[in-house]
Protein backbone atom coordinates (compact mmCIF):
# COMPACT_ATOMS: atom_id res chain seq x y z
CA UNK A 1 0.00 0.00 0.00
CA UNK A 2 1.61 3.12 -1.12
CA UNK A 3 0.80 6.48 0.88
CA UNK A 4 -1.39 7.97 -1.37
CA UNK A 5 -3.92 4.51 -1.05
CA UNK A 6 -4.54 5.52 2.79
CA UNK A 7 -7.69 6.70 3.47
CA UNK A 8 -7.42 9.96 4.96
CA UNK A 9 -8.54 10.23 8.73
CA UNK A 10 -10.23 13.72 9.85
CA UNK A 11 -8.15 15.28 12.53
CA UNK A 12 -9.71 14.86 16.20
CA UNK A 13 -12.50 17.26 16.63
CA UNK A 14 -10.53 20.00 18.14
CA UNK A 15 -13.66 21.28 20.07
CA UNK A 16 -14.62 18.40 22.18
CA UNK A 17 -11.90 19.62 24.96
CA UNK A 18 -13.24 22.72 24.83
CA UNK A 19 -16.58 22.03 26.10
CA UNK A 20 -17.88 23.56 29.08
CA UNK A 21 -19.12 21.18 31.99
CA UNK A 22 -22.71 21.28 32.42
CA UNK A 23 -23.23 22.69 35.43
CA UNK A 24 -20.48 25.98 34.22
CA UNK A 25 -22.93 26.06 30.94
CA UNK A 26 -26.20 26.23 33.24
CA UNK A 27 -24.06 29.10 34.99
CA UNK A 28 -23.05 31.36 32.46
CA UNK A 29 -26.81 30.09 30.32
CA UNK A 30 -28.54 31.95 33.90
CA UNK A 31 -26.09 35.30 33.72
CA UNK A 32 -25.61 35.69 29.79
CA UNK A 33 -28.72 34.50 28.75
CA UNK A 34 -27.27 31.93 26.08
CA UNK A 35 -24.59 29.55 26.21
CA UNK A 36 -21.38 31.51 24.89
CA UNK A 37 -20.68 30.46 21.92
CA UNK A 38 -17.94 31.76 19.77
CA UNK A 39 -19.58 34.54 17.12
CA UNK A 40 -19.51 34.08 13.96
CA UNK A 41 -19.93 36.21 10.32
CA UNK A 42 -23.68 36.64 9.90
CA UNK A 43 -25.28 36.93 6.06
CA UNK A 44 -26.46 40.80 5.57
CA UNK A 45 -29.01 38.91 2.73
CA UNK A 46 -31.39 42.09 2.32
CA UNK A 47 -28.99 44.98 3.33
CA UNK A 48 -26.21 44.35 0.98
CA UNK A 49 -28.45 42.93 -1.65
CA UNK A 50 -29.94 47.08 -1.55
CA UNK A 51 -26.85 48.46 -0.77
CA UNK A 52 -25.88 46.60 -4.80
CA UNK A 53 -29.13 47.99 -6.48
CA UNK A 54 -28.44 51.74 -5.32
CA UNK A 55 -24.42 51.41 -5.99
CA UNK A 56 -25.61 50.44 -9.77
CA UNK A 57 -27.68 52.98 -9.76
CA UNK A 58 -25.23 55.24 -8.70
CA UNK A 59 -22.70 54.22 -11.75
CA UNK A 60 -25.63 53.82 -14.57
CA UNK A 61 -26.50 57.74 -13.50
CA UNK A 62 -22.32 58.52 -13.48
CA UNK A 63 -21.79 56.46 -16.62
CA UNK A 64 -24.55 58.75 -18.00
CA UNK A 65 -23.57 61.84 -17.01
CA UNK A 66 -20.02 61.16 -18.40
CA UNK A 67 -21.39 60.32 -21.78
CA UNK A 68 -23.56 63.98 -21.76
CA UNK A 69 -20.64 65.55 -21.12
CA UNK A 70 -18.27 64.15 -23.92
CA UNK A 71 -21.88 64.22 -26.37
CA UNK A 72 -22.30 68.18 -25.53
CA UNK A 73 -18.41 68.49 -26.37
CA UNK A 74 -18.85 66.60 -29.45
CA UNK A 75 -21.97 68.79 -30.56
CA UNK A 76 -19.99 71.96 -29.87
CA UNK A 77 -17.02 70.68 -31.78
CA UNK A 78 -18.94 69.82 -34.99
CA UNK A 79 -21.68 72.26 -34.91
CA UNK A 80 -24.27 69.40 -34.43
CA UNK A 81 -27.74 71.12 -33.35
CA UNK A 82 -29.35 67.62 -33.17
CA UNK A 83 -26.83 65.78 -31.23
CA UNK A 84 -27.03 69.28 -28.96
CA UNK A 85 -30.52 68.71 -28.46
CA UNK A 86 -30.12 65.05 -27.76
CA UNK A 87 -28.39 66.05 -24.94
CA UNK A 88 -30.85 68.01 -23.76
CA UNK A 89 -33.55 65.52 -24.18
CA UNK A 90 -31.73 62.82 -22.68
CA UNK A 91 -31.61 64.76 -18.68
CA UNK A 92 -34.71 63.83 -17.71
CA UNK A 93 -33.19 60.56 -17.35
CA UNK A 94 -31.06 61.32 -15.14
CA UNK A 95 -32.88 62.73 -13.16
CA UNK A 96 -35.28 59.84 -13.03
CA UNK A 97 -32.40 57.74 -12.08
CA UNK A 98 -31.80 60.36 -8.83
CA UNK A 99 -35.45 60.19 -7.73
CA UNK A 100 -35.26 56.60 -8.22
CA UNK A 101 -31.75 56.02 -6.10
CA UNK A 102 -32.56 58.36 -3.45
CA UNK A 103 -36.06 56.65 -2.95
CA UNK A 104 -33.89 53.67 -2.24
CA UNK A 105 -31.68 55.12 0.08
CA UNK A 106 -34.34 56.55 1.80
CA UNK A 107 -36.64 53.19 2.20
CA UNK A 108 -32.81 51.61 2.88
CA UNK A 109 -31.85 53.78 5.80
CA UNK A 110 -35.36 53.49 7.22
CA UNK A 111 -35.84 49.66 7.18
CA UNK A 112 -32.28 48.40 7.42
CA UNK A 113 -31.22 50.99 10.47
CA UNK A 114 -27.96 50.86 9.18
CA UNK A 115 -24.95 52.70 11.17
CA UNK A 116 -21.12 52.64 10.61
CA UNK A 117 -19.46 52.32 7.57
CA UNK A 118 -23.20 51.26 5.73
CA UNK A 119 -24.30 54.20 6.79
CA UNK A 120 -21.86 56.61 5.78
CA UNK A 121 -21.79 54.89 2.53
CA UNK A 122 -25.22 55.05 1.91
CA UNK A 123 -25.27 59.14 3.06
CA UNK A 124 -22.57 59.26 0.32
CA UNK A 125 -24.38 57.60 -2.69
CA UNK A 126 -27.34 60.09 -1.82
CA UNK A 127 -25.08 62.98 -2.04
CA UNK A 128 -23.41 61.77 -5.17
CA UNK A 129 -26.72 60.95 -6.58
CA UNK A 130 -27.39 64.45 -5.96
CA UNK A 131 -24.60 65.81 -7.47
CA UNK A 132 -24.83 63.79 -10.46
CA UNK A 133 -28.24 65.14 -11.16
CA UNK A 134 -26.89 68.08 -10.88
CA UNK A 135 -23.78 67.86 -13.25
CA UNK A 136 -26.36 66.19 -15.81
CA UNK A 137 -28.17 69.94 -15.90
CA UNK A 138 -24.53 71.67 -16.26
CA UNK A 139 -24.14 69.09 -19.30
CA UNK A 140 -27.51 70.16 -20.62
CA UNK A 141 -26.44 74.01 -20.04
CA UNK A 142 -23.27 73.54 -21.97
CA UNK A 143 -25.83 71.37 -25.11
CA UNK A 144 -27.98 74.77 -24.43
CA UNK A 145 -24.80 76.84 -25.71
CA UNK A 146 -23.56 74.47 -28.32
CA UNK A 147 -27.10 74.45 -29.63
CA UNK A 148 -26.55 78.40 -29.92
CA UNK A 149 -22.97 78.61 -31.22
CA UNK A 150 -23.74 75.93 -34.12
CA UNK A 151 -24.70 78.53 -36.95
CA UNK A 152 -22.13 80.51 -35.90
CA UNK A 153 -18.47 80.08 -37.30
CA UNK A 154 -16.32 78.93 -34.17
CA UNK A 155 -13.97 81.67 -32.17
CA UNK A 156 -10.77 80.29 -32.45
CA UNK A 157 -12.08 76.42 -32.45
CA UNK A 158 -13.83 77.77 -29.14
CA UNK A 159 -11.07 78.12 -27.30
CA UNK A 160 -10.18 75.08 -24.57
CA UNK A 161 -13.97 74.01 -24.70
CA UNK A 162 -12.97 70.32 -25.86
CA UNK A 163 -9.87 70.11 -23.64
CA UNK A 164 -12.28 71.15 -20.63
CA UNK A 165 -14.62 68.55 -21.20
CA UNK A 166 -12.59 65.53 -21.77
CA UNK A 167 -10.84 66.51 -18.65
CA UNK A 168 -14.03 66.81 -16.64
CA UNK A 169 -15.38 63.52 -18.31
CA UNK A 170 -12.21 61.77 -17.59
CA UNK A 171 -11.97 63.14 -13.89
CA UNK A 172 -15.59 62.21 -13.12
CA UNK A 173 -15.09 58.61 -14.41
CA UNK A 174 -12.19 58.40 -12.28
CA UNK A 175 -13.49 59.37 -8.93
CA UNK A 176 -16.70 57.13 -9.75
CA UNK A 177 -14.34 54.00 -9.83
CA UNK A 178 -12.17 55.70 -6.35
CA UNK A 179 -15.73 55.64 -5.19
CA UNK A 180 -16.19 51.34 -6.33
CA UNK A 181 -13.03 51.22 -4.73
CA UNK A 182 -13.90 53.21 -1.65
CA UNK A 183 -10.15 54.52 -2.27
CA UNK A 184 -9.18 57.60 -0.82
CA UNK A 185 -5.65 57.77 -2.90
CA UNK A 186 -7.25 57.41 -5.65
CA UNK A 187 -10.25 60.44 -4.82
CA UNK A 188 -7.54 62.75 -3.77
CA UNK A 189 -5.30 62.55 -6.91
CA UNK A 190 -8.70 63.21 -8.85
CA UNK A 191 -9.07 67.04 -6.58
CA UNK A 192 -6.07 67.64 -7.17
CA UNK A 193 -6.33 66.94 -11.15
CA UNK A 194 -9.42 69.72 -10.62
CA UNK A 195 -6.80 72.74 -10.54
CA UNK A 196 -6.03 71.84 -14.65
CA UNK A 197 -9.49 72.31 -15.44
CA UNK A 198 -9.42 75.23 -13.06
CA UNK A 199 -6.60 76.63 -15.41
CA UNK A 200 -7.77 75.95 -18.41
CA UNK A 201 -11.53 77.99 -17.15
CA UNK A 202 -9.08 81.29 -16.18
CA UNK A 203 -7.35 80.52 -19.44
CA UNK A 204 -10.64 80.49 -21.33
CA UNK A 205 -11.80 83.75 -19.40
CA UNK A 206 -8.66 85.55 -20.12
CA UNK A 207 -8.54 85.03 -23.81
CA UNK A 208 -12.37 85.35 -24.65
CA UNK A 209 -12.09 88.69 -22.82
CA UNK A 210 -9.14 89.56 -24.99
CA UNK A 211 -11.42 88.53 -28.43
CA UNK A 212 -14.68 90.77 -26.90
CA UNK A 213 -12.63 93.87 -26.62
CA UNK A 214 -10.94 93.25 -29.78
CA UNK A 215 -14.35 93.22 -31.82
CA UNK A 216 -18.12 93.38 -31.03
CA UNK A 217 -18.78 90.55 -33.65
CA UNK A 218 -16.90 88.58 -30.73
CA UNK A 219 -19.35 89.09 -27.39
CA UNK A 220 -22.21 87.34 -27.91
CA UNK A 221 -20.37 84.21 -29.18
CA UNK A 222 -17.77 84.71 -26.18
CA UNK A 223 -20.68 84.76 -24.07
CA UNK A 224 -21.55 81.85 -24.51
CA UNK A 225 -18.33 80.29 -24.93
CA UNK A 226 -17.38 81.40 -21.39
CA UNK A 227 -20.97 80.29 -20.00
CA UNK A 228 -19.72 77.00 -21.52
CA UNK A 229 -16.95 76.89 -19.81
CA UNK A 230 -18.15 77.70 -16.22
CA UNK A 231 -20.53 75.14 -16.33
CA UNK A 232 -17.89 72.66 -17.37
CA UNK A 233 -15.67 74.21 -14.36
CA UNK A 234 -18.56 73.54 -12.23
CA UNK A 235 -18.40 69.69 -13.25
CA UNK A 236 -15.20 70.07 -11.87
CA UNK A 237 -15.62 71.25 -8.82
CA UNK A 238 -18.75 68.69 -8.29
CA UNK A 239 -16.46 66.24 -9.17
CA UNK A 240 -13.99 67.18 -6.10
CA UNK A 241 -17.09 67.11 -3.87
CA UNK A 242 -17.92 63.30 -4.61
CA UNK A 243 -13.80 62.86 -4.02
CA UNK A 244 -14.29 64.69 -1.01
CA UNK A 245 -17.26 61.99 -0.27
CA UNK A 246 -15.14 59.02 -0.76
CA UNK A 247 -12.67 59.96 1.39
CA UNK A 248 -15.58 60.10 4.04
CA UNK A 249 -16.98 57.45 3.36
CA UNK A 250 -13.39 55.55 3.39
CA UNK A 251 -12.19 57.05 6.43
CA UNK A 252 -14.72 58.76 8.41
CA UNK A 253 -12.98 62.40 8.32
CA UNK A 254 -14.16 65.07 6.53
CA UNK A 255 -11.63 66.12 4.13
CA UNK A 256 -11.45 69.77 2.33
CA UNK A 257 -9.87 68.93 -1.04
CA UNK A 258 -10.83 72.02 -2.79
CA UNK A 259 -9.17 74.92 -0.26
CA UNK B 1 -31.98 89.80 11.33
CA UNK B 2 -28.91 88.68 10.04
CA UNK B 3 -27.93 84.84 9.89
CA UNK B 4 -24.86 83.27 10.60
CA UNK B 5 -24.03 81.27 7.79
CA UNK B 6 -20.17 80.52 8.89
CA UNK B 7 -20.31 76.90 9.93
CA UNK B 8 -16.74 76.49 10.51
CA UNK B 9 -17.53 75.47 14.46
CA UNK B 10 -19.69 72.83 13.49
CA UNK B 11 -16.99 71.56 11.65
CA UNK B 12 -14.46 72.21 14.34
CA UNK B 13 -17.01 70.42 17.17
CA UNK B 14 -17.56 67.42 14.81
CA UNK B 15 -13.40 66.71 14.73
CA UNK B 16 -12.66 67.72 18.11
CA UNK B 17 -15.66 64.82 19.42
CA UNK B 18 -13.96 62.65 17.23
CA UNK B 19 -10.34 63.47 18.04
CA UNK B 20 -10.57 63.88 21.68
CA UNK B 21 -12.76 61.10 22.49
CA UNK B 22 -9.89 59.04 24.54
CA UNK B 23 -8.62 62.05 26.44
CA UNK B 24 -12.42 63.23 26.91
CA UNK B 25 -13.39 59.95 28.58
CA UNK B 26 -10.01 60.37 30.97
CA UNK B 27 -10.36 63.92 31.71
CA UNK B 28 -13.78 62.71 33.51
CA UNK B 29 -13.56 61.75 36.82
CA UNK B 30 -14.68 58.32 36.71
CA UNK B 31 -17.44 56.31 38.81
CA UNK B 32 -15.46 53.14 38.44
CA UNK B 33 -12.15 52.18 37.70
CA UNK B 34 -12.11 47.87 36.00
CA UNK B 35 -8.48 47.17 36.21
CA UNK B 36 -7.44 43.72 34.46
CA UNK B 37 -10.71 41.82 35.56
CA UNK B 38 -11.27 38.48 34.53
CA UNK B 39 -14.10 36.45 35.58
CA UNK B 40 -14.27 32.65 36.20
CA UNK B 41 -17.29 30.00 35.80
CA UNK B 42 -15.57 27.18 37.50
CA UNK B 43 -12.19 26.77 35.53
CA UNK B 44 -14.31 28.36 32.59
CA UNK B 45 -12.88 32.09 31.85
CA UNK B 46 -16.18 34.28 30.70
CA UNK B 47 -14.22 37.88 30.57
CA UNK B 48 -10.44 38.26 30.52
CA UNK B 49 -8.55 40.98 31.23
CA UNK B 50 -10.95 43.69 31.09
CA UNK B 51 -10.10 47.30 31.92
CA UNK B 52 -12.06 50.10 31.15
CA UNK B 53 -13.00 53.42 33.18
CA UNK B 54 -16.56 54.07 33.65
CA UNK B 55 -17.08 58.19 33.55
CA UNK B 56 -18.88 59.45 36.71
CA UNK B 57 -23.07 60.65 35.64
CA UNK B 58 -22.60 59.54 31.71
CA UNK B 59 -24.35 56.04 30.87
CA UNK B 60 -22.20 53.77 29.36
CA UNK B 61 -23.52 51.02 27.05
CA UNK B 62 -21.83 47.51 27.20
CA UNK B 63 -22.91 46.10 24.05
CA UNK B 64 -21.45 42.40 22.12
CA UNK B 65 -22.64 39.36 20.46
CA UNK B 66 -24.88 37.26 22.84
CA UNK B 67 -22.76 35.11 25.50
CA UNK B 68 -20.06 37.19 25.18
CA UNK B 69 -19.48 38.58 28.85
CA UNK B 70 -21.03 41.81 29.01
CA UNK B 71 -23.63 40.32 31.79
CA UNK B 72 -21.00 38.74 33.91
CA UNK B 73 -18.93 41.89 33.76
CA UNK B 74 -21.63 44.21 34.88
CA UNK B 75 -22.52 41.78 37.65
CA UNK B 76 -19.07 41.51 38.78
CA UNK B 77 -19.64 45.58 39.68
CA UNK B 78 -21.56 45.46 42.25
CA UNK B 79 -20.53 41.82 43.36
CA UNK B 80 -24.11 40.26 42.24
CA UNK B 81 -21.71 37.32 40.86
CA UNK B 82 -20.62 36.44 45.18
CA UNK B 83 -24.08 34.71 44.74
CA UNK B 84 -23.47 32.54 42.39
CA UNK B 85 -21.21 29.45 43.22
CA UNK B 86 -18.04 28.82 41.44
CA UNK B 87 -18.06 32.54 40.41
CA UNK B 88 -14.26 34.29 41.09
CA UNK B 89 -13.34 37.43 39.91
CA UNK B 90 -9.58 38.60 39.60
CA UNK B 91 -7.85 42.04 39.23
CA UNK B 92 -9.48 45.31 40.83
CA UNK B 93 -12.77 47.06 40.11
CA UNK B 94 -12.14 50.07 41.99
CA UNK B 95 -14.72 52.28 43.48
CA UNK B 96 -13.92 55.81 44.94
CA UNK B 97 -10.42 54.74 45.15
CA UNK B 98 -11.37 51.46 47.44
CA UNK B 99 -11.43 47.53 45.64
CA UNK B 100 -15.06 46.60 45.88
CA UNK B 101 -13.14 43.13 46.27
CA UNK B 102 -11.05 44.00 49.46
CA UNK B 103 -11.52 41.41 51.71
CA UNK B 104 -12.75 43.99 54.61
CA UNK B 105 -15.76 45.54 52.09
CA UNK B 106 -18.94 44.61 52.55
CA UNK B 107 -21.25 42.86 49.62
CA UNK B 108 -24.54 43.96 51.46
CA UNK B 109 -22.89 48.17 51.50
CA UNK B 110 -21.37 47.55 47.85
CA UNK B 111 -25.24 46.67 46.76
CA UNK B 112 -26.60 49.75 48.07
CA UNK B 113 -24.60 51.71 46.63
CA UNK B 114 -24.70 50.43 43.51
CA UNK B 115 -27.97 49.35 42.38
CA UNK B 116 -29.00 47.04 40.00
CA UNK B 117 -32.50 46.55 37.71
CA UNK B 118 -33.15 43.48 35.53
CA UNK B 119 -34.46 42.64 32.43
CA UNK B 120 -37.60 41.07 33.41
CA UNK B 121 -39.11 43.52 36.00
CA UNK B 122 -39.06 42.04 39.25
CA UNK B 123 -41.26 43.81 41.77
CA UNK B 124 -41.90 41.66 44.59
CA UNK B 125 -45.27 40.85 45.73
CA UNK B 126 -45.67 43.77 47.87
CA UNK B 127 -47.60 47.22 47.35
CA UNK B 128 -45.72 49.71 45.65
CA UNK B 129 -45.16 51.64 48.46
CA UNK B 130 -43.21 48.36 50.45
CA UNK B 131 -41.50 47.76 47.01
CA UNK B 132 -39.42 51.22 47.15
CA UNK B 133 -39.56 51.39 51.04
CA UNK B 134 -38.15 47.94 51.31
CA UNK B 135 -34.13 48.14 50.79
CA UNK B 136 -34.12 51.47 53.03
CA UNK B 137 -36.04 49.27 55.92
CA UNK B 138 -33.76 46.67 56.19
CA UNK B 139 -30.82 49.24 55.73
CA UNK B 140 -32.62 50.71 58.92
CA UNK B 141 -33.15 54.12 57.38
CA UNK B 142 -34.28 56.45 59.77
CA UNK B 143 -35.65 59.58 58.23
CA UNK B 144 -38.87 60.37 56.99
CA UNK B 145 -40.06 57.11 54.90
CA UNK B 146 -42.52 58.91 53.22
CA UNK B 147 -40.78 61.66 52.17
CA UNK B 148 -37.96 59.04 50.66
CA UNK B 149 -40.92 56.68 48.77
CA UNK B 150 -42.58 59.78 47.20
CA UNK B 151 -38.62 61.27 46.10
CA UNK B 152 -37.80 57.88 44.69
CA UNK B 153 -40.81 57.22 42.69
CA UNK B 154 -40.32 61.17 41.25
CA UNK B 155 -36.99 60.53 40.71
CA UNK B 156 -38.09 57.16 38.62
CA UNK B 157 -40.73 58.93 36.53
CA UNK B 158 -43.68 56.97 38.04
CA UNK B 159 -45.01 59.35 40.55
CA UNK B 160 -47.64 60.85 38.97
CA UNK B 161 -49.32 57.00 37.96
CA UNK B 162 -49.06 55.57 41.14
CA UNK B 163 -49.45 58.21 43.93
CA UNK B 164 -53.19 56.88 44.52
CA UNK B 165 -52.39 53.92 44.58
CA UNK B 166 -49.50 53.23 46.70
CA UNK B 167 -51.30 50.42 48.69
CA UNK B 168 -51.77 48.31 45.50
CA UNK B 169 -49.65 45.97 44.91
CA UNK B 170 -46.96 46.28 42.11
CA UNK B 171 -47.50 43.28 40.21
CA UNK B 172 -50.78 45.01 38.99
CA UNK B 173 -48.76 47.93 37.08
CA UNK B 174 -48.06 47.89 33.28
CA UNK B 175 -44.43 45.85 32.43
CA UNK B 176 -42.56 49.58 32.01
CA UNK B 177 -44.12 50.75 35.07
CA UNK B 178 -43.18 47.37 37.20
CA UNK B 179 -40.00 48.22 35.29
CA UNK B 180 -40.05 52.14 36.68
CA UNK B 181 -40.39 51.13 40.07
CA UNK B 182 -37.82 48.49 40.12
CA UNK B 183 -35.69 51.40 39.01
CA UNK B 184 -37.43 53.38 41.79
CA UNK B 185 -36.60 50.32 44.37
CA UNK B 186 -33.25 50.58 43.28
CA UNK B 187 -32.47 54.37 43.72
CA UNK B 188 -34.19 54.24 47.03
CA UNK B 189 -31.41 52.96 48.66
CA UNK B 190 -29.67 56.60 47.33
CA UNK B 191 -26.87 54.73 44.88
CA UNK B 192 -24.77 56.92 43.03
CA UNK B 193 -24.26 54.41 40.28
CA UNK B 194 -26.92 51.79 38.73
CA UNK B 195 -26.29 48.55 36.52
CA UNK B 196 -28.69 47.98 34.16
CA UNK B 197 -28.84 44.57 32.76
CA UNK B 198 -31.30 44.58 29.23
CA UNK B 199 -34.09 46.76 31.32
CA UNK B 200 -36.07 47.14 28.17
CA UNK B 201 -36.06 44.20 26.26
CA UNK B 202 -39.49 42.84 27.65
CA UNK B 203 -41.00 46.33 26.73
CA UNK B 204 -43.32 47.17 23.61
CA UNK B 205 -41.36 50.42 22.02
CA UNK B 206 -43.30 53.12 24.47
CA UNK B 207 -41.77 51.99 27.94
CA UNK B 208 -38.76 51.68 26.31
CA UNK B 209 -38.52 55.49 25.32
CA UNK B 210 -39.89 56.20 28.56
CA UNK B 211 -37.38 53.68 30.32
CA UNK B 212 -34.32 55.82 27.89
CA UNK B 213 -35.54 59.24 28.71
CA UNK B 214 -35.24 58.21 32.39
CA UNK B 215 -32.41 57.58 32.19
CA UNK B 216 -31.32 60.64 30.71
CA UNK B 217 -32.88 62.40 33.39
CA UNK B 218 -30.92 59.93 35.78
CA UNK B 219 -27.30 60.53 34.97
CA UNK B 220 -27.78 63.89 36.32
CA UNK B 221 -27.38 62.44 39.75
CA UNK B 222 -26.35 58.93 38.79
CA UNK B 223 -23.58 56.80 36.70
CA UNK B 224 -25.65 54.33 34.80
CA UNK B 225 -23.97 51.17 32.99
CA UNK B 226 -26.44 49.88 30.41
CA UNK B 227 -25.74 45.65 28.94
CA UNK B 228 -28.31 45.61 25.61
CA UNK B 229 -28.63 44.03 22.85
CA UNK B 230 -30.56 46.91 21.22
CA UNK B 231 -27.68 48.68 18.91
CA UNK B 232 -30.51 51.48 18.50
CA UNK B 233 -30.68 51.76 22.52
CA UNK B 234 -26.82 51.60 22.58
CA UNK B 235 -27.08 54.44 19.85
CA UNK B 236 -29.56 56.61 21.54
CA UNK B 237 -29.40 56.50 25.00
CA UNK B 238 -25.53 56.09 25.86
CA UNK B 239 -22.53 58.83 26.38
CA UNK B 240 -20.23 56.15 25.57
CA UNK B 241 -20.10 52.46 24.07
CA UNK B 242 -17.86 49.25 25.36
CA UNK B 243 -17.46 46.74 22.77
CA UNK B 244 -16.82 43.12 23.85
CA UNK B 245 -16.82 40.22 22.00
CA UNK B 246 -15.11 36.67 22.67
CA UNK B 247 -11.83 34.95 21.88
CA UNK B 248 -11.92 31.01 20.44
CA UNK B 249 -11.58 30.25 23.81
CA UNK B 250 -15.18 32.03 25.17
CA UNK B 251 -13.95 34.46 26.90
CA UNK B 252 -15.25 38.00 26.39
CA UNK B 253 -13.04 40.83 26.51
CA UNK B 254 -12.80 44.57 25.31
CA UNK B 255 -12.49 45.24 21.81
CA UNK B 256 -12.93 48.93 21.57
CA UNK B 257 -14.24 51.60 23.98
CA UNK B 258 -15.24 55.38 22.80
CA UNK B 259 -18.03 58.14 22.88
CA UNK B 260 -21.39 56.59 21.10
CA UNK B 261 -21.03 58.78 18.31
CA UNK B 262 -17.74 57.17 16.94
CA UNK B 263 -18.79 53.61 17.58
CA UNK B 264 -21.68 54.24 15.07
CA UNK B 265 -20.59 56.47 12.71
CA UNK B 266 -16.93 55.17 12.30
CA UNK B 267 -15.56 52.90 14.86
CA UNK B 268 -12.04 52.26 14.92
CA UNK B 269 -11.92 48.74 14.76
CA UNK B 270 -13.30 46.22 12.22
CA UNK B 271 -14.40 43.89 14.91
CA UNK B 272 -16.63 46.43 16.14
CA UNK B 273 -17.27 47.83 12.48
CA UNK B 274 -18.59 43.94 11.62
CA UNK B 275 -20.71 43.59 14.75
CA UNK B 276 -22.51 47.21 14.88
CA UNK B 277 -23.21 46.65 11.42
CA UNK B 278 -24.57 43.33 11.69
CA UNK B 279 -21.91 41.49 9.99
CA UNK B 280 -20.99 39.73 13.06
CA UNK B 281 -22.64 38.34 16.10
Amino acid sequence: MTDDDRVPVDPPDERVEDELPAEIEALVAQVEGVVPEPAVPIRRGMLDREERLIKDGILRMGSQVVDAIRAASDALERHDIEAATQVIKDDPFINELQRHVSGLILVTIATQQPVARDLRYLLTLDHVASELERMGDHAGSVAKQARHLAPEPPLQRNMHLAEMASLAADNLHAVLRALVDADPDQARRVARRDDDLDVLWHRTWDEVAVLMRESPDNVDRGMRIMLAAHYIERIGDRTTNIAEDVVYLATGEIEDLNP
Amino acid sequence: MTIDTDASDITLDLHALGETAESEIASLPAAINIRDVSVYYGHFRAVKDVSVDIPRQRITAFIGPSGCGKSTLLRSINRMNDLIPSARVEGEILYHGENLYASYVDPVEVRRRIGMVFQKPNPFPKSIYDNVAFGPRVLGYKGNMDELVEASLRRAAIWDEVKDKLKQSGLALSGGQQQRLCIARAIATEPDLILMDEPASALDPRSTLQIEELMAELKQNYTIIIVTHNMQQAARASDYTVFLTMDDDRAGYVVERDVTMNIFTRPKNRLTEDYVSGRFG
